[in-house]
């Protein structure tokens, strides 16, 4: 599904990612997890094409084509997701607009016919419900005035409603109470599938409690420094990360 | 640089031109009104850009054309098919214009309330100009302002709307101001009197479109007078040709308690320009000015409001919204006046502007002049750009950079589009935007749904 080989990436001269390399295999979902600065979501938004970012080197291949040669919005048609760590206020769009602008664009891309209005309005509502988005939120500028709650929520809808093959899930988890957590993991794991695989980055174990991952990897100065199961997680829950640290350096 | 001679030339080159026969001659103070606006245009100082008014407006452009007075010959337009000017949908009053002449046949005010004069003003200044009298003595528009003295001397037709004590206009009233010569560049000059006596109620929509290639000047001016609690709820839509000149002068007159809301609404024209004036005159008197602008290669646009606070208790409102793109300029210039007397006055302004590109330039001038000292006022006004977050957020989720650009224009204006409360012009005033910025109409509209 998704290569990385040797990837590099600088932000004005200043390199975050060195030489990081990593495999996610159809259906699979991987955690990565690492203290703050270690380059997590230079990480996500050089996946989902975010413009600021330098590639020095290296290359990633999705579903065996080279994924920095897409434009942003071809990513998302090819079914990259990005659940953002801070969704952006959009004031005076229409969320149910943007989201079936979205949907469609998305369709149109992939040769499937647009959703008319009845259609569409039957399935956001559907899985608004399912993710406990309040329905007034729909109509609403998309993000406007949402608590972090919600805005988490309405970053899950778009991604159910999307249908992703890779979902890329950067600090869903930041800033939920534990209702909402688990709410926003039953979300993600109704989306597991034998086709799509799953990118959760986090702070915090925390999530890997209701979001079980096939593999953990630690993100330390721009590269994976350790990589195993969910034990490695709670080692990280129970030691920090000062030891992986300093084992890698 | 044009010269002050060839200034003066060019309006007295157009003061010259025969209109026809001018309705009402003969009655004393039509005449009088009609000479002392020939006095003004020979006394008045020249237009320079020294002048607080025209600052960053350069009247040049405007005056570099000829233009030919519009004749009052009707013939042509007789069977005009009006159906591609109207919007689908709008159930309204309606009178039209073509090329500055009112044509009967094409408007629809027959099943009006009692009590309600709409129609034509060269036909009231005709047969009953006595009525007309104190309306006009209460409405010199600015004696300072050249084309305002212009469109008085050859004041020939327009709109008037007089609307009687507590009459409540349910439907509302549309003017549709066409223009579509596209040999020649006309000279029309539209002169608007309405009148709502008090507790009067109604809705007015004025629309200015035209034939894509018209190249003339509108130099339009309005007198409306508010009585004791009429309210009047205002939209004025400039769509014309992007070659055309527009030039609006209004002037407000609020009595006590009225209620006053007009939206502007400036997509049209190679240089557009509003002159508004207010003046709240009795206490309790509430003015809610909005307006939305675009702009682009080779347009100018420009607003002047002027709100006068002359007792206390009064409210004003304004609300303006510019989208830039191309070498667009837009001008916007607010003076908020609070006399010594206007205790307790609430005058709130604010300008925000969207540039799409680094060759737009705008310039936003909010003054406020306090005399009094018990008051809430406050003005603001921003100058911005999309946030580059908001365009990668949008792409992200697969929409194409110029839709989201499209979306995020739209979303900008959408605090003043979704206030317009005749459905099928704000339709419109959303289909425009998104041609103006380049995007595409959408198809079936969500907001027709419910959730």
């Amino acid at each position: 599904m998704l290569s990385i080989t040797n990837l590099k990436v600088s932000i004005d001269e200043k390199a975050i990612l060195n030489g990081l390399n990593l495999e996610i295999g159809a259906g699979e979902v991987h955690a990565v997890m690492g203290p703050n600065g270690s380059g997590k979501s230079t990480l996500a938004h050089v996946l989902a094409g975010r413009d600021g970012y330098r590639v020095t080197d290296g290359e990633v291949r999705y579903e065996g084509r080279d994924l920095l040669a897409l434009e942003t919005e071809a990513r998302a048609h090819a079914g990259i997701f990005l659940g953002m760590q801070y969704p952006v206020e959009l004031p005076g769009v229409n969320n149910m607009t943007f989201m079936r602008e979205s949907l469609n664009s998305v369709r149109r891309a992939r040769g499937e016919p647009e959703l008319d209005a009845p259609a569409f309005l039957r399935r956001v509502r559907e899985q608004a419900q399912l993710i406990g988005l309040d329905p007034a939120l729909l109509k609403r500028s998309v993000n406007e005035g949402f608590s972090g709650g919600e805005k988490k929520r309405n970053e899950i809808l778009q991604m159910a409603m999307l249908e992703p093959k890779l979902a890329i899930l950067d600090e869903t988890d930041s800033g939920l109470d534990i209702d909402a957590l688990r709410v926003i993991a039953g979300g993600v794991n109704a989306l597991r599938a034998a086709d799509r695989s799953i990118i959760v980055i986090t702070h915090y174990q925390r999530l890997l409690d209701y979001i079980a991952p096939d593999r953990v990897h630690v993100l330390a100065g721009g590269k994976i420094v350790r990589s195993g199961d969910r034990q490695l997680a709670l080692e990280l829950e129970q030691r920090g990360y000062g030891w992986i640290e300093e084992d890698a350096a | 640089m044009i010269s002050e001679a060839q200034q003066s030339d060019w309006f007295l080159h157009h003061l010259s031109q025969s209109a026809g026969i001018m309705p009402g001659r003969g009655v004393a103070w039509l005449d009088a009104l009609r000479s002392d606006a020939r006095a003004a245009i020979a006394r008045l100082t020249v237009l320079n850009r020294k002048q607080e008014a025209w600052r960053y407006t350069s009247v040049e452009p405007l005056l570099q054309q000829r233009f030919i007075t519009a004749g009052t010959d009707i013939g042509a337009f007789r069977n005009l098919d009006i159906r591609p000017w109207i919007l689908p949908g709008m159930d309204a009053f309606r009178l039209v214009f073509v090329n500055g002449r009112y044509l009967p046949r094409l408007s629809a005010v027959d099943d009006l309330p009692e009590g309600v004069t709409v129609g034509s003003l060269r036909t009231a200044l005709s047969t009953d100009p006595g009525r007309l009298a104190t309306w006009f003595e209460q409405q010199q528009g600015r004696s300072d302002n050249l084309f305002t003295a212009l469109n008085s001397a050859l004041i020939n037709d327009g709109a008037l709307i007089h609307i009687g004590r507590h009459v409540v206009l349910r439907k509302p009233l549309e003017i549709v101001y066409l223009s579509l010569d596209q040999e020649r560049s006309l000279l029309v000059q539209p002169r608007n009197l309405v009148i709502l006596e008090a507790g009067a109620e109604a809705t007015l929509v004025e629309r200015f479109v035209g034939s894509e290639k018209t190249t003339g000047f509108n130099n339009h001016v309005t007198g409306i007078q508010l009585s004791g609690g009429a309210s009047l709820d205002h939209y004025r839509l400039q769509d014309e040709s992007d070659r055309t000149f527009h030039l609006s002068s209004i002037s407000l007159s609020q009595l006590e308690l009225s209620r006053y809301r007009c939206t502007h609404l400036s997509f049209g024209g190679a240089w557009a320009r509003t002159d508004c004036e207010t003046l709240l005159k009795q206490p309790g008197a509430k003015c809610e000015l909005n307006g939305l602008y675009t702009v682009g290669d080779g347009q100018l646009n420009d607003f002047h409001l002027r709100v006068r606070h002359m007792t206390p208790g009064c409210t004003s409102r304004e609300r303006f919204k510019g989208i830039l793109h191309g070498k667009g300029r837009a001008v916007f210039d607010s003076h908020i006046i609070v006399d010594k007397d206007a205790q307790q006055s609430d005058a709130q302004l604010r300008n925000d502007n969207l540039m799409l590109t680094r060759g737009a330039e705008v310039d936003t001038k909010p003054q406020l002049e306090i005399y009094a000292d018990n008051v809430k006022c406050s003005h603001g006004t921003t100058v911005g750009e999309i946030d580059p977050a908001q365009i990668f957020y949008l792409r992200s989720r697969g929409i194409a950079r110029t839709k989201a650009l499209s979306m995020l224009s739209l979303g900008f204006a959408a605090d003043i589009s979704n206030e317009i409360k005749p459905e099928p012009l704000r339709g419109y005033v959303e289909r425009r935007l998104l041609q103006k910025l380049g995007g595409e109409p959408d198809g079936d509209n969500l907001s027709e749904h419910h959730v």
